[in-house]
């Protein structure tokens, strides 16, 4: 359930990086016309998310760049570049809760 | 941002001389599960949905035969380049409508060192953009033979 939760904010996130960077994407030449496609996805996406956790993922979004942040095979948070607590990153990879950095705050995604 | 930088995210194992696909979303999934082979990415669905909502904002098929589908992902951690080609060419809704051949597919994380997306990215479409380039590259066999021409472009 965590899991499932957790991935429709990491896809929501990776939509709100292209929504960000389509002007950067479009001066290199790319096609990048059907803006409103990704405003309709981001929409449904928003309603299949628990508030708390979106409200969490809107806040996180205002402080930093990213709300979410990949924690790479040695356990470190690729937001703030700390080594997570054996105890935080056991309970993430088992997907059990949301977990956050102890250090930035930011959301974790164990890859 | 020099040619030869590029080499460093590339990789032998996202080297695809004869690509399989015969369509856009065949070829989106051949390519991914092909990161996820060889371990650079565990989730593929994930990667995937990025994917196709980038190309729901316009096709990346950029014409003369040439893709290039990007984009960021939380689902990764480094920034990986896969090359693969198609002699049959692929049905891709380029937008000049003709099949492509060549495809480079840009993974990028979040946030990556020294922001050095957006200019790889720009960096493809300038050695794509040259006639002799696709064509070298179309006749291209080997990883070693692909940094060699990285290395002289």
């Amino acid at each position: 359930m965590i899991k499932k939760e957790l991935e429709l904010l990491v896809v929501l996130q990776d939509l709100d990086m292209m929504i960000d960077e389509i002007s950067e994407v479009k001066r290199l030449g790319f096609e990048a016309e059907n803006e409103e496609n990704l405003r309709k996805a981001r929409e449904e996406l928003v309603s299949k998310i628990s508030r708390p956790l979106l409200f969490s993922y809107e806040q996180l979004k205002k402080r930093y760049k990213r709300a979410i942040v990949p924690v790479k095979e040695d356990n470190t948070c690729l937001g703030c570049f700390i080594k997570l607590p054996t105890s935080i990153s056991a309970k993430g990879r088992a997907d059990s809760e949301v977990m956050r950095c102890e250090s930035c705050g930011r959301i974790l995604y164990w890859l | 941002m020099e040619t030869q930088n590029l080499l460093r995210y590339f990789d032998e194992n996202l080297f695809i001389p004869n690509l399989k696909a015969t369509t856009k979303d065949e070829l989106l999934k051949e390519i991914v599960d092909q990161f996820v082979n060889v371990k650079y990415l565990k989730n593929s669905q994930i990667v995937l949905e990025m994917l196709y909502q980038r190309e729901m904002l316009g096709s990346t098929g950029i014409g003369k035969g040439v893709a290039i589908p990007h984009g960021r992902t939380t689902s990764s951690s480094d920034i990986m380049i896969a090359f693969g080609k198609s002699e049959d060419g692929i049905d891709y809704d380029s937008i000049d409508g003709k099949p492509v051949h060549l495809v480079f597919m840009i993974i990028a994380p979040p946030q990556d060192e020294n922001n050095m997306y957006l200019p790889i990215l720009g960096k493809m479409v300038e050695i794509l953009n040259k006639s002799k380039n696709r064509k070298k590259l179309m006749s291209i066999e080997s990883f070693e033979e692909f940094k060699e021409f990285l290395e002289k472009e």
